[in-house]
């Protein structure tokens, strides 16, 4: 529980690491305030008087570096980069099991794929988990689901507690960049925006709208998952961006041809047209696409005051290998296609707006975030933890080891593993086929030489193998 | 059809009729192919690129176009209807056969067998329907500018390349090939379930 605290609880816990006099009676003060007169804070930082609001953007297989402010040398997200400005870059965010649809279930419950059941993007989702949109709904937020759902089943799910639920079954729930046709509290609406990410931005920014009007008292905090479908392929930009990385030089990683991307089963990436470095092209292009509502959202937000009380996050469901050890897609246990892009901006918990964490955080530890920071209890049975505190304070402990693990998707020809990866290494076990891989990410962060087999693997592999059956048996790390 | 109108080649052995073609494209695809899977272990960026690309180049004609010159060969060394299509047949099979094998790294024998049916083994064999009509045209021609008294324009031949050409097209259209996909992953799942293996102990 932490946003019910009273704010200056949790300000004053922070000002201890200040000079110790001051520390001892600010946090006297705090706590006195925060005991009697709950809704005062210290006075050190402004922080929301009522619950947050929660703005969540997900995106599609989004490499974690496809971004103007990592240094990519073409691409142009001002969006994105603007975020990371006023907020935190996670530079070690990533999925738990890396295909769309586990992941998706992992951030909606809270759990791991092995503990919700969605082991691929065939396994139906059964809704028994529940999802952090159904708590924070239970305890008065109004909550909207918008965009891709994309997890197997008989159509959408019933989630009667969304005061509004926007989504697609059209093409596998993979829906489409343009005139995708909506299903719209359960009933089929066409577009009003030819594009996709335009008109998903269109909706939550109506939604954001009509809560932004209306008696004081009657406002209710708001949570919106913005899930858009880029960056899916076919990749397909708008008018005014299609074309417009058509001259910048790609270079691909050594290794790789421009005929990649229709050998070795990579066509059903759906990038059977066009060269290799044309769809990479086309794959940033459809990233800016996206990037140019996400600003339009955000100034939204910004504009309607919603700033200083709305926490907004920004992530991937996957990360994305652009031919990296001959590979290409997100179903590898390799850094390229688990490592998630993730900026959270909340500007009353960040005191280092523009600076970045390396603590490890997860997409199971979403679920856990929002109702923290709400001030809902979370359910023992989510299996994430609540990174607020590593927004707060850059020295905040992070996980020490998690597991990594995926159940074989047909047709992607890539056998079932599970691993563990820690800050310094990674261990992956497959259910066939393929040798065990242990890389030294310290030392070799390309993942190029296999320690396996080797004397300094063998020094390391029991702790590592202890690590994985401790974390296989739920232990957590 | 055939036989009467390759009568100067009637005396040609089995192996000239149909082997020979078979095994002209066949090594073509078998030498681009290898040489496509090594060119990644050269070292020279600059040769990795161009050995890459001219494999690449021949590997995926004589897979897609493959058949046309089968036909057209087999055609003109006297091959009958089914032994041209039968001929026309057999390279895109073992591409494709190869590509089944392939998914057994991840899957049982039984779900690379429905690999068979992937999207792109539906194009591979309309594509190859319109081919074959399509040489069976142009030999007809050439046998025609040679002074055969023959007909260019079978009605059979027309009608296999237009329905075969604008399903390719069509599906193609319905979605850039998605929908196709869709129904592929439907149909697997009416098999095989979600298909993450039985006792996978992760």
């Amino acid at each position: 529980m932490r946003a019910n605290r009273p704010q200056g609880v949790r300000k004053g816990t922070v000002a201890f690491r200040g000079s110790l006099p001051r520390s001892l009676i600010t946090a006297f003060v705090a706590v006195w305030a925060g005991l009697f007169i709950p809704a005062i804070g210290t006075g050190e930082s402004s922080g929301p008087s009522e619950r947050p609001n929660i703005l969540f953007i997900l995106s599609d297989n989004f490499r974690w570096d496809c971004m103007g402010f990592m240094n990519h040398p073409f691409i142009k997200t001002p969006g994105l980069d603007r975020l990371a400005e006023e907020g935190i870059v996670f530079e070690n965010a990533f999925n738990t099991t890396s295909l769309c649809s586990p992941s998706r279930a992992s951030i909606l419950t809270g759990t791991y794929a092995r503990t919700h059941g969605v082991l691929n993007n065939h396994t139906p989702w059964t809704g028994q988990k529940p999802t952090f949109l159904e708590y924070l709904s239970k305890a008065g937020y109004d909550t909207a689901f918008i965009g891709k759902w994309h997890m197997p089943g008989k159509g959408l799910p019933d989630m009667p507690y969304l005061d509004l639920f926007v989504s697609y079954t059209y093409r596998e729930g993979q829906g489409s960049y343009f005139n995708c046709p909506l299903i719209v509290n359960g009933r089929p609406e066409p577009s009003e925006k030819a594009y996709i990410t335009e008109e998903m931005t269109r909706r939550a920014i109506e939604f954001i709208e009509q809560r932004s009007f209306g008696p004081e008292g009657a406002k209710r905090p708001f949570c919106i998952y913005l899930s858009h479908r880029t960056a899916h392929p076919p990749f397909h930009a708008p008018q005014g961006i299609a074309g417009m990385y058509a001259q910048e030089k790609v270079s691909l990683p050594k290794r790789v041809d421009s005929w990649f991307s229709r050998t070795n089963g990579n066509v059903f990436q759906g990038i059977m047209m066009g060269s290799y470095e044309d769809q990479y092209r086309k794959y940033c292009e459809v990233i800016t696409a996206m990037d140019r509502d996400i600003r339009v959202l955000v100034d939204r937000v910004d504009e309607l005051g919603f700033r200083d009380n709305t926490i907004i996050v920004y992530a991937g469901d996957n990360g994305m290998m652009w031919g990296e050890h001959r590979r290409h897609g997100i179903k590898y246990p390799n850094e390229e296609s688990i490592r998630l892009a993730l900026i959270v901006r909340c500007p009353w918990l960040v005191r280092d707006p523009g600076r970045r964490r390396s603590q490890m955080v997860l997409n199971v530890d979403f679920a856990s975030t929002f109702l923290d920071l709400a001030g809902v209890t979370v359910p023992k049975e989510m299996e994430g933890q609540s990174f607020l505190r590593i927004l707060e304070d850059p020295e905040a402990p992070g996980r020490k080891a998690w597991l990594l693990e995926y159940w074989k998707y047909f047709p992607e020809n890539f056998p079932s593993y599970v691993g563990v990866r820690t800050d310094t290494h990674k261990y992956i076990e497959y259910e066939k086929t393929l040798e065990p891989e242990l890389f030294d990410l310290t030392a070799d962060p390309g993942e190029l030489r296999n320690l396996h087999g080797t004397p300094a693997g063998q020094e390391i592999l029991p702790d590592l193998k202890g690590m994985l059956e401790a974390l296989k048996n739920g232990e957590r790390m | 059809m055939a036989g009467q109108a390759n009568a100067a080649v009637k005396g040609l052995g089995f192996r000239e009729r149909l082997v020979t073609p078979v095994l002209v494209v066949f090594v073509v695809m078998t030498l681009s192919w290898i040489a496509y899977n090594l060119a990644w272990r050269l070292e020279n960026a600059t040769l990795h690129r161009v050995v890459a690309s001219v494999s690449g180049t021949l590997l995926f004609l004589s897979v897609v176009l493959g058949p046309l010159a089968v036909y057209c060969m087999a055609y003109f060394r006297g091959a009958t209807l089914k032994e041209r299509i039968g001929a026309s047949l057999i390279n895109p099979f073992l591409w494709a056969t190869k590509e089944c094998l392939r998914l057994c790294i991840s899957f049982s024998l039984l779900e690379s067998v429905y690999y068979y049916f992937n999207p792109l083994n539906v194009w591979l064999a309309l594509g190859i329907a319109a081919e074959m009509a399509l040489a069976e045209m142009i030999c007809r021609q050439r046998r025609r500018s040679q002074g055969a008294d023959i007909r260019v324009l079978q009605p059979i031949a027309v009608a296999a390349l237009l329905i075969s050409l604008s399903l390719v097209i069509s599906l193609y259209l319905w979605g850039e090939g998605e929908n196709v996909y869709a129904i592929f992953l439907e149909g697997y799942r009416v098999f095989f379930g979600p298909g993450t293996g039985v006792g996978v102990k992760l």
